[in-house]
């Protein structure tokens, strides 16, 4: 009989059988020996663990699987897998499998077929769920919509909305014991990271959504923080570790604290900065690593951080800065934390061209640099991480409403939540949150984004509503 | 009453915590006492989970609830384990019915490490949190994080302050008509070859990060422009030696070295740089590095010699004293190896700094330092080592006499000499045998007129011996004539301490396979004196069968 431990290690391995078995099923007969014979493989990874379980659910939860409400962990070999399967579930508003007894093959190539077929059929959930219910030892649940009834929401939101405050307030804290000598643990950090984390674990959309927010007064703290979001966020979507995402966290927090050496008139400067300040703002990555040793002493996440202070405007091509006279590859955290650091950067109000762009706009160039400043695989991940249209990006409609990105969808990229702030008839009216990926009974779209424009061009207080 | 069972369950629960939390760490894994007290807690876990499915414990600053009783009361700082939770933030936890035995010990462990200790990073939460526990769930408050309670109203009010007018919404609608249409954002997808490209990467960058570190060090090097950037190097690079001696890499401590050593190497450096970077060098030979290196040696992990002797070329003269120091606290003879073979190395370069060592009130320190300098082989250190010859510990005594014929100067005779008169019988064959080492003709005219004068015959027939066998290392014709003279010997009086004598000259012309002895030797094989005897044969069989 498997133990506890064995079913959630074993939990990863039939999210990816069941893809196989479902991918296989789509290109061959069911009756075809490559079928059958993952589908016995399948039955045999899953029975034990049904034995052992009594019964065992896997549900799809956001953007995670859950075994008997575990959440599955994976690494980054399992993503497209487990990308597809959710592709498939959210195809069919399929939300659980309950594995209620010891299954047999047949039961499951009774799933396929029907799995399978659902996908044509305009209700697709319902008919799987019929067509399963002469299947005694499984059944299926429909798709959650999570925490989208305004309560939950408004909950969550405010939980979010408190961590990142808290983050805030506790670098800017920090990073002034610094200036002002004082020795600082990182108690206190690795627990704000760990917050952070464990939001971008179930709440990703929302934490992200907080960093499209740029105007506030004491940017370099938020900037911090943003950029350690985005940074655990894309180590998320790479399927690190929750240890190593904290790592990545706190690395990603300490970036910039070379800064603290630059004088707050460059720093604050409202205009473009001469060549001299330039070779000052050049210097923060040497001054970043001297005030991490100095702080830290020599440990493994002083060490990161300092390579990273370091290596965070070298660029993939190394066209930044630092030059060396050395050449080395980059550190894969600095080329996480880069990408993050531009992102947040050129978005924001105080830094790069001084005009903040907007995110679509960002992210354009961004894919230009991808490959030479950037990194171009981990450019994919983030871009399917922010989505095409990032939170906080100003579009217009096909239905005349203009709206702001209000929260990205994983699966449809270019179909987002918008949150509408004037109508179909051109009236600023009470803002409503209306959903990309809806569709009319004839299987359109209901909206689709035909425009994005500059909030900022407009003096748009993205605060105002996404606050 | 159930009630009142589950909650004396859970004060039991607890008790058992405490219990654990005071001694846990005081036995080692192996011990029985270690799972007995695991297995003493799970107990109580398990008593407590016949009567409910969770133990939920609320979390108070002295005191600790389960439902509203009170299970747990303290008022002192010390030993308070719901003070010891309630200052990392924990508000409640949970243990849930299947709360595993291993569970168990993993969570005893994370509430008995020492969190006083500056190096923990963690708090009870973090390692709640990393550990990521099946069965313990818990409620953290996180507002303690905050430096300012307000902060979070104050940032929100400032940016919302910042509203638009209407008129600007109004004209974003307008404009937006204006505005081309969307371009495509053509995402790539992620393809097998990029995930396998990523997946190297991660794999990769599990390694060392201490080279990346370094690299960037000397490029700060190379950019410093004050004083006080050299300064910081330097003190970069010594922190970077310290942590790598404390993780047992002294390979990486040799690449340090060696990127010093290039850098004050280099033609164009300045003088001044030189200057700071030879701090690095002695830093490498100070106290504090000497004594951790010695704890790293002594820790039992093997050193490939190559590697340590590579270390070593890296270490100045400064770095004696300390090897001196803890060469008499070391515990393990690999360690003692491994700093002895350090001294050799390093007392070339300073005689006179390694020969302070003879005067440690260690007796083990002085004999090994004497040891050192015999291996040395350097003449100069032979005024020291005479001055250890009347040391109070005959062990002393014995290695440098040792010491010294293994030095074998012409200066070293007269204080050999002296020691022949030692009344310690092994003072005193050691001393021959240091003689017997020297080879010299001054030093068998010792060995010849201390056999030769009449108080050696009063000595023990084995010492006698083992002059006589040192006696064999010259086989010259004065030894011949000598022996040959002592064989012959005949005595009316004290016959059996002749016969030893002859003896023993029979024994050594054994050892020197002497055939002019022969006839002799035939002659004396038949004594009736038993020693004279056995040793007539034994030496014939030497000489003629080389045995």
């Amino acid at each position: 009989m498997a133990s506890k431990e064995e079913v959630f290690t074993g939990a990863k391995d039939i999210i990816n059988q069941l893809a196989v078995i479902i991918r296989t099923a789509a290109i061959h007969d069911s009756g075809n020996v490559a079928v059958t014979t993952a589908v016995d493989k399948f039955v045999v990874l899953m029975n034990p663990l049904i034995a052992s379980e009594g019964e065992l659910t896997l549900e799809l939860g956001g953007e995670f699987f859950y075994i008997n409400e575990t959440r599955i962990r994976y690494s980054l070999e399992y993503l497209p897998n487990f990308d597809f399967l959710i592709r498939e579930f959210k195809k069919r508003g399929l939300g659980s499998i309950v594995f209620k007894g010891i299954i047999k093959s047949v039961d499951m190539q009774t799933f396929l077929k029907v799995f399978i077929s659902s996908v044509f059929s305009e209700t697709p959930f319902e008919t799987l769920s019929e067509d399963m219910a002469g299947v005694s030892s499984m059944s299926v649940g429909k798709l959650r919509k999570v925490r989208d009834e305004a309560e939950g929401e408004f909950d969550i939101r405010r939980e979010v909305k408190k961590s990142y405050f808290n983050a805030v307030s506790y670098t800017r804290g920090v990073i002034n014991k610094i200036k002002s000598g004082e020795k600082v643990g990182i108690k206190k950090a690795k627990r704000v990271v760990e917050g952070m984390v464990d939001l971008i674990l179930e709440e990703e959309q929302l934490l992200l959504g907080m960093t499209a927010i740029k105007d506030y007064d004491e940017y370099t703290y938020h900037h911090s923080v943003n950029v350690s979001i985005l940074s655990v966020a894309l180590g998320q979507r790479l399927g690190l570790s929750k240890k190593i995402l904290t790592e990545l966290g706190l690395v990603a927090l300490f970036h910039d604290i070379g800064k603290i050496e630059i004088p707050n008139e460059i720093l604050n400067k409202p205009t473009n900065f001469t060549d001299d300040e330039w070779v000052i703002m050049k210097k923060h990555p040497f001054w970043g690593v001297r005030a991490l040793l100095k702080l830290r002493g020599f440990d493994a996440t002083s060490m990161r951080s300092a390579i990273v202070a370091f290596e965070h405007h070298m660029n993939y091509d190394f066209s930044g800065y630092p030059k060396t006279r050395k050449r080395f590859e980059l550190d894969f955290y600095s080329k996480i934390i880069s990408l993050a650091d531009q992102y947040d950067g050129m978005t924001s109000s105080r830094v790069y061209s001084r005009i903040p762009m907007s995110p679509d706009r960002a992210l354009s160039l961004m894919m230009e640099r991808a490959g030479t400043q950037l990194d171009p695989i981990l450019f994919k991940f983030f871009i399917n991480m922010i989505g095409v249209f990032p939170v906080g990006t100003l579009v217009m409609l096909d239905t005349k409403e203009l709206g702001l990105v209000y929260q990205s969808e994983a699966m449809f990229l270019d179909r987002p939540k918008v949150l509408v702030i004037i109508n179909g008839k051109g009236e600023k009216a009470e803002s409503y949150i209306v959903d990309l990926t809806e569709k009319d009974a004839g299987g359109n779209f209901l909206r689709t984004i035909v425009k994005t424009m500059d909030p900022n061009k407009y003096k748009i207080n993205l605060a105002e509503y996404l606050l | 009453m159930e009630l009142l069972e589950d909650i004396k369950a859970a004060k039991d629960v607890v008790n058992a915590l405490l219990k654990a939390k005071k001694t846990f760490r005081m036995y080692p894994e192996t011990n029985p006492m270690y799972e007995k007290m695991i297995e003493d807690a799970y107990a109580k876990f398990r008593s407590f989970f016949d009567y409910r499915d969770e133990l939920t414990l609320k979390v108070k600053q002295n005191e600790l609830f389960c439902d509203s009783e009170q299970v747990y009361h303290n008022l002192q700082k010390e030993d308070n384990i719901a003070l010891f939770f309630f200052k990392d933030g924990l508000r409640e936890i949970t243990f849930k019915k299947g709360f595993s035995h291993k569970e168990l010990e993993e969570f005893l462990k994370i509430l008995t490490v020492d969190y006083d200790r500056e190096v923990v990073d963690d708090d009870v939460v973090t390692l709640l949190w990393e550990r990521d526990f099946q069965n313990i769930r818990y409620v953290v408050d996180e507002s303690f994080l905050a430096e300012d309670e307000d902060y979070e109203t104050s940032a929100v009010k400032e940016v919302k302050d910042k509203a638009p007018d209407a008129d600007e919404l109004s004209r974003a609608y307008a404009d937006a008509f204006k505005e081309e249409g969307v371009k495509d954002i053509s995402i790539v997808p992620l393809t097998d070859k990029d995930l396998h490209t990523l997946v190297k990467e991660l794999e990769k960058d599990a390694y060392n990060k201490m080279d990346k570190l370094l690299i960037i060090i000397f490029e700060m090097l190379y950019q410093a422009e004050s004083k006080g950037d050299h300064e910081d190097v330097v003190h970069f690079l010594n922190d970077a030696v310290e942590f790598s001696i404390r993780h047992g890499d002294l390979e990486t401590v040799i690449r340090i070295m060696e990127m010093t050593k290039e850098v004050t190497d280099g033609p164009s450096v300045p003088d001044d740089i030189k200057k700071y970077l030879a701090l690095v060098f002695s830093f490498l030979g100070s106290d504090a590095e000497i004594k951790l290196l010695g704890e790293f040696l002594d820790s039992g992990v093997e050193i490939e010699e190559k590697v340590f002797d590579e270390y070593i070329k890296f270490l100045d003269k400064n770095a004696i004293q300390p090897f001196i120091t803890i060469l008499g606290e070391l515990k393990t003879i690999p360690a003692r190896k491994n700093v002895i073979n350090a001294l050799i190395a390093l007392g070339k370069k300073d005689i006179q700094s390694l020969a302070k060592g003879i005067y440690d009130s260690r007796w083990y320190v002085v004999r090994n330092i004497i040891y050192i300098l015999g291996k040395i082989g350097d003449k100069k250190a032979v005024d020291y080592l005479i001055k250890t010859v009347n040391h109070s510990d005959i062990r002393v005594r014995k290695e440098v006499i040792k010491a010294l014929g293994e030095l074998g100067t012409s200066g070293v005779l007269q204080t050999l000499k002296e020691c022949l008169d030692d009344p310690e019988v092994q003072i005193r064959t050691s001393t021959a045998r240091a003689l017997g080492s020297i080879r010299s003709a001054a030093a068998k005219s010792i060995i010849l007129q201390r056999i030769a004068d009449k108080d050696f015959n009063k000595n023990d027939f084995n010492e006698k011996k083992e002059f006589y066998e040192v006696l064999s290392h010259w086989k010259d014709n004065d030894v011949i004539e000598f022996l040959m003279k002592t064989l012959k010997k005949k005595a009316f009086f004290g016959r059996a301490v002749n016969d030893e004598n002859r003896a023993c000259a029979a024994y050594c012309f054994g050892l020197m396979g002497c055939k002019e002895a022969l006839p002799l030797l035939y002659k004396i094989r038949d004594s009736k004196n038993k020693i004279l005897r056995e040793y007539a044969y034994t030496a014939i069989k030497r000489v003629e069968y080389g045995q």
